[in-house]
C-alpha cells in the first residue's frame, strides 16, 4: 500500500487532476462530505491510501513515514528544510513568494514585516542587507499592513486578487513556486519500485502537456 | 496547570527517557555490543569533547557548521563530537605505528549536533542534538573482501535487530562526482549538483544541470546504473572514459563497484542490497564505498557507513579503513514500528458530521 498526503487546497485539487490524466486512481471528489482520508483499491496500483492535511503538515507526515509521499507547494519545503526526497516538480498550483504592502511604502526601507515564512522572510531581508522585524502570523497576512501592525508582508501571491482588495502592491517578487512530489526516505528505499512508477508516471503526463503547449 | 516550570527546564534538543524507554535502548545498545564483540571487535571508549582541529582533519571546513563548540580552558577550540570515526583514528594511529597491522574497534557513545529542530522531531529523522551511536570501525583492512565483510556484518546486525523489512542502500563516494565531470557537466556545478544529492532535492538537481547547459538526463542516468545486473555503465551517449582522469577516476570506482556486486552474489548477501549511485553522503572523507539502511518507518537511516581510507594519513599513519554505525534512537523507533497497528480505524480517521 502507498500512502500519499495531499496539502488541502489548491495545490491538491490541482495535483489530483494531474494524478487523474496520468491514469494513477484518484478520488472522485475531496471535497465530498468532510472526509479527511480516502481509499481506492485498484490492481494496477494496489491499494492507495489518500489524506489531505493542512499543506504545512504535508512535509511532517511524509519525514515521519506515515505518508510514504506527498504533494506540497515549494514554498512550505523551503521554509521548513525537511529529510525528505524531493523527486518531481509537478508544475502545478504556481505562485509566487512576494514582498507587498500599501504603494505609499514603496519607497520606504522595510521595518516591519507579516509572514508565514519567518525563516525565508529573514534570508530573503538579508540577502538584502536590511535587518528587519518579523512578525510571523499564521493566516490573513494581508490584514497586517492594513491596520498597521507591519509595513510589508512577505507571503505566496497567486493572482493577486486578494492584495488588491486590501489596496496592496507587490514590491518584489522573491521566488517562483510550484506543487513538488515528496518522498519519505525509508519508502523511497522500501517501495522503490512503486514510488519510481508514480515519478515516472507523472513526469511522462508532464512531459505531454510541455509538448501540446508548444 | 501551569506550562511553564522554570525548574524542570532543560537545555534545547537534550532528551529526558524514563522508564522501560530509556532501559529498552540501553539494552539494544549492549545486544548490538555484544554482537560485534561476538564477531571480534573490542569496545573502546573516549571523551565527549575533541580539539577541533583533530575533527577537521581530512573533512571539509562546512562539516563544523553542525558542531557544538566551545574553547577550553587554554583557549583552544574544542567541540562535542559528531561521530566517533575521528576520535577512534586518533586512538588507533599510535598502534598502527607501531606496527599493529589492523584495529577491530567497536563503541556506543552518544554524539552531538547544533540542531534547532524541536527534539521529538529529530530524533527519528533529521540531526538530534544527542544521539546515541553503536558502530564499529575496521582499520587496517583495505579492498573487496573487506567491503563486503563490513556490509556483511552490518546486515547480519541489522537481523539480530529483529527487523525484517529493511533495504541497505550502497554507492561508492569517488563515482558521482567523477561520473559527473566525465559525462561533461561543468566542473563550476558538480559541487551544487553533489549537495542536491546529499539532500536528495532531485528537482533542484534538474534545474541546477539545466542551468548549467547540461543537455542530457545525467540524473536518471546515474539512477540506471546498477552493477548487479551489468558489468557496463549504463549510458546512452558514447563516453570516451579513457579521455579525462574524472573518466578514469569513474570507471576505477564503477569496477570496485562490480567486483563488489559479485562477490555479494557469490557469498549470498545481495538479498536487500540494492545499489543508488545518486546516493552521495556529505561527509568528505569517504573514499570507497557508502552505505545507508533502512527500514520502514523511521524517515532516515537506522544504520550508515563507508569507506575511508585517506582518514589515518590525517594522522601520521597511512592504513585503509571501513566502518558503519547504528543510530539507536531511530533503530529503537524501526523495532517499535509494526507494534502499533499498521491499519488504522475508518472511524476514527473521519471528522465527527
Amino acid at each position: 500500500m502507498l500512502t500519499i498526503a495531499l496539502a488541502k487546497g489548491r495545490t491538491a485539487d490541482a495535483s489530483i487532476a494531474l494524478w487523474r490524466d496520468a491514469g494513477i486512481p484518484a478520488p472522485a471528489d475531496l471535497d465530498e462530505g468532510r472526509a479527511l482520508m480516502f481509499e481506492l483499491k485498484s490492481t494496477a496500483w494496489g491499494d492507495l491510501r489518500y489524506l489531505l492535511v493542512k499543506p504545512v503538515d504535508v512535509p511532517t507526515y511524509v519525514q515521519f513515514g506515515v505518508a510514504d509521499v506527498g504533494v506540497v507547494g515549494k514554498d512550505v519545503l523551503m521554509e521548513q528544510e525537511r529529510e525528505v526526497y524531493e523527486l518531481l516538480d509537478l508544475g502545478t498550483a504556481q505562485c509566487k513568494l512576494c514582498v507587498a504592502g500599501h504603494p505609499s511604502e514603496q519607497d520606504s526601507p522595510a521595518r516591519k514585516v507579516a509572514t508565514k515564512y519567518p525563516r525565508l522572510t529573514d534570508a530573503y531581508f538579508r540577502s538584502q542587507g536590511r535587518a528587519v522585524e518579523i512578525v510571523p502570523l499564521s493566516g490573513s497576512i494581508e490584514l497586517a499592513p492594513v491596520i498597521g501592525l507591519t509595513d510589508r508582508i512577505f507571503d505566496l501571491v497567486q493572482t493577486g486578487t486578494t492584495l488588491k482588495a486590501h489596496g496592496l502592491v507587490v514590491f518584489d517578487e522573491v521566488a517562483e513556486v510550484s506543487a513538488r512530489l515528496i518522498a519519505n526516505k525509508s519508502s523511497y528505499r522500501t517501495k522503490r519500485a512503486l514510488v519510481d512508477r508514480l515519478t515516472k508516471v507523472l513526469g511522462e503526463r508532464l512531459a505531454r502537456s510541455e509538448g501540446e503547449l508548444v | 496547570m501551569s506550562m511553564r516550570n522554570h525548574v524542570a527546564d532543560r537545555p534545547p534538543g537534550m532528551r529526558d527517557v524514563f522508564p522501560q524507554r530509556a532501559g529498552d535502548r540501553r539494552r539494544l545498545e549492549n545486544q548490538l555490543l555484544e554482537f560485534f564483540e561476538a564477531h571480534g571487535y573490542d569496545m573502546v571508549s573516549s571523551g565527549s569533547f575533541e580539539y577541533v582541529d583533530t575533527l577537521l582533519r581530512g573533512r571539509s571546513i562546512h562539516d563544523s557548521e553542525d558542531w557544538i563548540q566551545i574553547f577550553d580552558t587554554t583557549g583552544r577550540a574544542v567541540a562535542l563530537r559528531p561521530d566517533m570515526t575521528p576520535s577512534i583514528a586518533r586512538m588507533a594511529a599510535p598502534l598502527l605505528s607501531a606496527g599493529r597491522e589492523s584495529v577491530l574497534w567497536c563503541y556506543a557513545e552518544k554524539v552531538y549536533h547544533r540542531t534547532t529542530d524541536p527534539a521529538s522531531l529529530s530524533w527519528l529523522s533529521g540531526k538530534a542534538a544527542e544521539s546515541t551511536q553503536v558502530g564499529v570501525e575496521c582499520i587496517g583492512r583495505g579492498g573487496r573482501e573487506a567491503d563486503v565483510d563490513i556490509l556483511a556484518l552490518c546486515r547480519r546486525a541489522t537481523d539480530s535487530l529483529g527487523l525484517t523489512e529493511w533495504q541497505m542502500v550502497v554507492s561508492h563516494a569517488m563515482f558521482a562526482p567523477a561520473f559527473l565531470v566525465a559525462v561533461g557537466t561543468p566542473e563550476s556545478a558538480v559541487e551544487a549538483l553533489l549537495g542536491c544529492l546529499t539532500k536528495g532535492d532531485y528537482v533542484g538537481f534538474r534545474r541546477i544541470a539545466a542551468e548549467a547547459g547540461v543537455s542530457h538526463d545525467v540524473l536518471s542516468w546515474l539512477q540506471a546504473q546498477n552493477p548487479f545486473s551489468s558489468q557496463e555503465m549504463q549510458v546512452p551517449d558514447e563516453i570516451d572514459w579513457t579521455a579525462s582522469p574524472a573518466g578514469e577516476r569513474a570507471v576505477a570506482a564503477w569496477d570496485d563497484l562490480v567486483s563488489l556486486a559479485q562477490e555479494l552474489e557469490e557469498r549470498g548477501l545481495a538479498d536487500g542490497i540494492t545499489f543508488d549511485l545518486t546516493l552521495h553522503r556529505d561527509l568528505t572523507y569517504y573514499t570507497g564505498i557508502v552505505f545507508e539502511v533502512f527500514a520502514p518507518g523511521v524517515g532516515a537511516p537506522i544504520a550508515l557507513g563507508g569507506r575511508y581510507d585517506d582518514l589515518l594519513s590525517y594522522f601520521g599513519v597511512s592504513a585503509p579503513a571501513v566502518g558503519f554505525t547504528f543510530e539507536i534512537e531511530r533503530a529503537l523507533a524501526a523495532k517499535d514500528e509494526g507494534v502499533w497497528p499498521t491499519k488504522p480505524n475508518q472511524q476514527s480517521a473521519r471528522e465527527v458530521p
